[in-house]
């Protein structure tokens, strides 16, 4: 109430007296005694009503007089500007107080005459007794009275050490607001306002600037975006993509964070290798090593007699009874030397060895196990005294006939081996072949230039009049008009016998001898190839008509095979390299098929017609489509494994199939079973499965099946022929080791 | 490392029973402790070896090798089977042949009788004394067999041959001479492979390769039943019209092999079996003349039957042609082979043992016969086996007689070997 009342009567002085108003607010901190007093000086007449108690009214005043100059701001400038105006009795009160209250003399502003600029003029120190005023009095002084009095006054303020005054000053509120301010961060001036309002001096209405600062034309970057920021980005995004950027990384991961390091993945760089670590000493290497490592007499010599390079180790255990007296060590300089060597000569890298299982090679084929049944094992041999180059079986599938190089051929049993009859020809026996006819039962056997054809004993009477009836008939049929070089003879009926041939075929003048006699399915014609002669050596023999005539005026290359189509009038010839094939009806080539073998030496016909397999002397075996092409579907050749897969170990080697290692001789399709078989000179017999499907989209399964070893190579002969039984999967083979194995199932 | 010792009990069916008792067997025991310990057990006056099957395979090696082979625990209790073995056979004598013997037989008191390649029927007595000898065919005979017959001094014999006839000779032992041939029996147009009688002597059954089984009596005609075939040389057959053998059609034709048949033999008056090529064995109704039964193998041409030993009625064993000998038990509505023998080479002929209930004697081409238990169902092992000649010479015949005599044929003639069977 009272400070309302003052406000009004005083405010410009208070306003122009804003810089003097701490000096009465300090001594009300430090020295309220004296603050009351100045009190009763100045205010007396506003406070003298006012009690002791309201001396707390002081501060109130305080904070008014803040809160108002708060809301006015330019306390300096005012003072500034009122500095003229007020000066005179600002200066008197200010005069007042000062002589009064402050230590020091207060300055007087004057404007010097010299210079015409104020100037401060301090009043003049009276040097007398009292002057010096520092030493005075005590700041405080409460005065002989109990401190209790004061118990429910205001703490007059705070103190700090004033260095030039060398003691303690009051601080003013002002101070301590400026240390307050710099407590709490705030900027020291109490005036200064960080929020004020932006003037704005070149910006905003009005002071827009119209034309550019500058006339050049805009850069280009201005415009085109830029490339390395681009990158710089499509990095980032890149990282977010793949997840080495979390956009929203957690921020819990903390430092400490525990991980186990050997769950990290390893990298894909094999780990350096460790060098090689030198030997450890053993017991012997001791200076001390028990009795039994120390060598003897004889060991030492022995040691020392051998080349350095082949003792068993490079030093002899030696024993010393204490450390103290082992010698220098003689060896250091040359093992420390090695020892550089073995780590200059260690390998840096580990060379991973190609570790191929062999299993893996072989092709997946069905099991061997689940194609049964075919021959697996010899059942009986019939022996020859010579290579047994040719052998038939009957059609029936009871009887072989087979024929060796001393003109001696034998019948027998396919399950017994006893022969049961034998006949004894001049010169080698070139090839046999037993007639398909059912109801007949006769074979020929060709022998040099000439073809024999036997009944064989025992037959029942109605087959054996059919049989001589048709190769010796009692009205001989037209001879045909023209005269062939090759003549019927039968011998007289009287002469029949067993033992000789009922028809002979003598084949002309030179022909030599026949490699291969080969029927028609239906028994009827009957075709030769000759090793020499004319025409190929080619012959075609009706048995009926009892006629021969030679297909071919004239062919190329040597004739190797013929073989007649099972169910066509087709005819294969086998040249050397080529096999055509002719149609016999109309007369004229249809194909040739080029099997890429050197030398044609075997050949065979599925009993389908459509697939033909021919082998060459070189170890080629070709399987042909007749239907796909001229080239053969499949070849079977020897590969030796070391060349196929060089990285093989040996013993795997050795463990992978291969073809036959020597030339083929001879090859046979089973009439009734899908089964071949191939024999070759390296005395083995292959046997393959091989399935033809009906449907032509289906390719042929050919699995091998199992290589039937028995037969002796003699001289560089092995298995000359392979036939198979008719209705059982059992196979005859004839070798140069004059043995006929029967291999059954 | 093997357990120590193994639970064991003991069974058999011979005439030395054990009391069902457990004993605890030490591992390395082999067959000789096994059987030392069952006459110690048995107390037996003369000791009596034994043989030991385990699981119907013959001890061969120690237990605990058995034990490891078959991965038997040590707390399992075996059950060890034993039966009487077999001696190792002896050879008593060795008869060279001119030709390879097809077949023999030793039925007759004191003589064996051989059939051979070249057409020879051939007698010998126990001295290795050929006391007769005569060519009834002129082709190979593979198969005769004795009808038996109530005269006392002449014998009544069958031969299946080469020449697509089988024929019944009445032999006299005692004189060449009295060697008369009574009938030819024309049914087959390919060579016969067998032919066998029943035990009364009535009837006989001949197989061929041509499929056909057929059923004959044994009486004599006294005219052709089959003609002659009309053949121009009538006049040198009239001849010998005088003393010729009738020719004699069978009684019944049993048709129903696809192949070769390869043997054929009586199971009683009624019934018959054969086997053949086309992997069949069959049983006949010979009262109807129709095929019974048939047990199909897949791919195993037969080449011989026999019937079991005496303690199987109506089973059969067959030999194939993939080295085994395979028994077949026809009460079985769909039988499979029981006993598999697997031989290394081609088995050719069986016979049962004609005292031993469980025994068997088989022959094969690589010229050893083996003696086998049927037992031992495992079969891979025999009892005891022999070779008959050196080298490679086939068996092609075998025989058993009471009283342990073997006669093997073949490739090198006859082999007569005693075969230790133990008097039981």
């Amino acid at each position: 109430m009272a400070a309302l009342d003052v406000k009004p009567k005083s405010k410009k002085r208070k306003e122009a007296s804003r810089d003097e108003e701490p000096a009465p607010e300090a001594p009300a901190f430090s020295a309220p005694v004296e603050s009351l007093e100045m009190l009763s000086d100045e205010e007396g007449p506003d406070e003298s009503a006012s009690d002791d108690g309201q001396v707390d009214e002081f501060p109130e005043i305080d904070a008014a007089s803040d809160s108002e100059e708060d809301g006015s701001f330019g306390d300096e400038e005012d003072e500034e500007d009122s500095d003229g105006t007020d000066e005179e009795d600002f200066e008197e009160e200010d005069s007042d107080d000062s002589m009064d209250r402050d230590i020091f003399p207060k300055p007087k502003t004057i404007i010097s005459d010299i210079t015409g600029h104020p100037k401060r003029v301090y009043p003049e120190i009276e040097p007398d007794y009292d002057s010096d005023s520092s030493t005075e009095d005590t700041q405080n002084r409460v005065g002989n009275v109990p401190m209790h009095w004061y118990d429910d006054l205001p703490h007059v303020g705070t103190s700090a050490f004033d260095k030039t005054a060398q003691m303690d000053k009051p601080l003013s509120a002002e101070e301590l607001d400026i240390i307050r301010r710099l407590y709490a961060n705030e900027v020291p001036d109490a005036g200064y306002d960080p929020y004020e309002p932006m003037t704005e001096w070149f910006t905003g209405k009005g002071k827009e600037e119209i034309m550019p600062l500058s006339a050049a034309p805009e850069p280009k970057r201005r415009w085109v975006p830029s490339k390395w920021e681009k990158q710089k980005v499509m990095k980032i995004v890149r990282a977010i993509r793949q997840g080495r950027i979390l956009p929203s990384k957690p921020k819990t991961a903390s430092k400490l964070e525990f991980y186990s390091i050997w769950s990290e993945p390893s990298t894909s760089h094999a780990p350096p290798l460790p060098a090689p670590k030198p030997r450890l000493p053993t017991n012997s290497e001791s200076y001390n090593p028990p009795e039994e490592y120390l060598p003897s007499e004889a060991e030492r010599a022995e040691w020392e007699a051998m080349d350095p390079e082949d003792r068993e180790r490079d030093y002899l255990p030696q024993k010393f009874p204490s450390l103290r007296l082992v010698p220098a060590y003689d060896r250091f300089i040359k093992e420390r030397f090695n020892r550089q060597l073995d780590l200059y000569l260690a390998p840096r890298i580990q060379r991973v060895k190609l570790n191929i299982d062999p299993s893996t090679l072989i092709p997946k084929l069905p099991s061997p196990q689940s194609l049964k049944p075919f021959p697996n094992y010899k059942s009986l041999k019939f022996t020859h005294s010579g290579r047994a180059r040719c052998l038939s079986i009957s059609p029936d599938g009871a009887w072989v006939i087979s024929g060796d190089e001393s003109g001696i051929v034998s019948l027998w049993e396919v399950n017994v081996g006893r022969e049961v009859k034998r006949w004894k020809f001049e010169g080698k026996i070139g090839a046999l072949e037993w007639c398909p006819r059912l109801d007949v039962s006769y074979f020929v056997v060709g022998i040099e230039e000439a073809l024999h054809f036997i009944i064989p004993p025992n037959l029942p009477s109605p087959v054996l009049a059919l049989t001589q009836s048709l190769l010796a008939p009692t009205t001989l049929p037209p001879a045909p008009e023209t005269p062939s070089p090759v003549k019927w003879v039968t011998p007289p009926t009287s002469s029949w016998s067993p033992d000789t041939a009922i028809l002979t075929v003598h084949l002309p003048q030179s022909s030599g001898l026949p490699k291969q006699i080969t029927w028609h399915r239906r028994g009827d014609y009957m075709a030769t190839v000759s090793s020499g002669g004319t025409q190929g050596g080619v012959w075609m023999h009706q048995i009926t008509r009892r006629h021969s005539q030679a297909p071919f005026k004239k062919i190329r290359g040597a004739v190797q095979l013929v073989l007649f189509h099972p169910l066509k009038p087709h005819f294969f010839v086998a040249t050397q390299q080529y096999v055509r094939v002719y149609n016999l009806a109309e007369q004229k080539l249809l194909k040739t098929l080029t099997p890429g073998i050197k030398w044609i030496s075997s050949m065979d016909v599925h009993p389908s017609g459509d697939h033909l397999i021919v082998g060459g002397y070189d170890r080629k075996l070709c399987w042909f489509d007749l239907e796909l092409s001229d080239k053969p579907y499949k070849i079977l050749r020897y590969d030796f494994p070391a060349f196929k897969y060089p990285s093989l170990p040996l013993n795997a080697k050795l463990l992978l199939p291969s073809y036959h290692t020597r030339a083929i001789r001879s090859l046979a399709f089973h009439p009734t079973y899908p089964l071949f078989a191939s024999s070759s000179d390296d005395g083995a017999i292959q046997v393959f499965h091989s399935r033809v499907y009906n449907d032509l989209m289906t390719d042929p399964l050919i699995v091998p099946l199992k290589i039937l070893r028995g037969h002796t190579v003699k001289e560089g002969l092995g298995v000359l022929q392979v036939k198979w039984c008719a209705r059982q999967p059992w196979l005859v083979s004839g070798g140069a080791d004059g043995t006929v194995g029967v291999w059954c199932s | 490392m093997a357990p120590a010792s193994q639970p064991a009990v003991f069974t058999t069916q011979s005439p030395y029973p054990l009391p069902p008792q457990t004993f605890m067997i030490p591992t390395t025991w082999s067959r000789y402790q096994l059987s030392q310990l069952v006459n110690k057990a048995l107390s037996l006056a003369k000791p009596v070896p034994f043989d030991f099957l385990l699981r119907g395979d013959l001890l061969k090696t120690s237990l605990a090798d058995w034990c490891t082979q078959n991965a038997v625990g040590e707390e399992e209790t075996l059950e060890i089977e034993y039966i009487e073995s077999v001696l190792p056979p002896q050879k008593m004598s060795d008869l060279p042949h001119d030709d390879w013997v097809s077949s023999v037989s030793c039925q007759l008191e004191q003589r064996f009788l051989t059939a051979s390649y070249d057409g020879h029927l051939r007698a010998f007595d126990y001295s290795q004394n050929q006391v007769w000898s005569t060519a009834i065919h002129g082709a190979p005979i593979t198969s005769f067999c004795i009808v038996p017959s109530t005269s006392a001094d002449s014998h009544l014999i069958a031969t299946a041959c080469h020449d697509l006839t089988a024929q019944l000779t009445e032999i006299n032992l005692e004189s060449t001479q009295k060697t008369k041939a009574l009938a030819t029996l024309h049914l087959h147009t390919a060579p016969l492979s067998a032919v066998s009688s029943n035990s009364s002597g009535s009837q006989i059954l001949t197989a061929s390769w041509d499929g056909l089984v057929g059923l004959w009596d044994t009486l004599v005609p006294d005219n052709d039943e089959v003609p002659e075939p009309a053949a121009g040389d009538r006049k040198k057959r009239r001849k010998i019209e005088g003393n010729r053998p009738k020719r004699k059609a069978p009684l019944m034709v049993l048709k129903s092999h696809t192949a070769r048949v390869s043997g054929a033999v009586f199971n009683d008056e009624k019934t018959a079996y054969s086997c053949g090529f086309d992997s069949t064995v069959r049983a006949w109704d010979l009262e109807h003349g129709v095929c019974s039964h048939t047990i199909t193998s897949s791919e195993r041409p037969f080449l011989a039957l026999s019937l079991a030993p005496s303690s199987a009625p109506s089973t059969l064993l067959a030999s194939s042609t993939d080295r085994t000998i395979s028994q077949y038990d026809f009460r079985d509505p769909h039988p499979l082979a029981s006993v598999t023998l697997t031989h290394p080479a081609t088995p050719s002929c069986i016979v049962g043992s004609p005292s031993h209930p469980h025994q068997i004697l088989s022959g094969a081409y690589d010229g050893v016969a083996r003696i086998w238990d049927l037992r031992s169902v495992k079969g891979a092992t025999p009892v005891a086996s022999f070779k008959a000649w050196d080298g490679e010479k086939k068996v092609l015949g075998v025989d058993w007689r009471i009283g342990g005599i073997v006669g093997v044929a073949g490739e090198g003639g006859l082999g007569v070997w005693k075969v230790g069977e133990t008097a039981s």
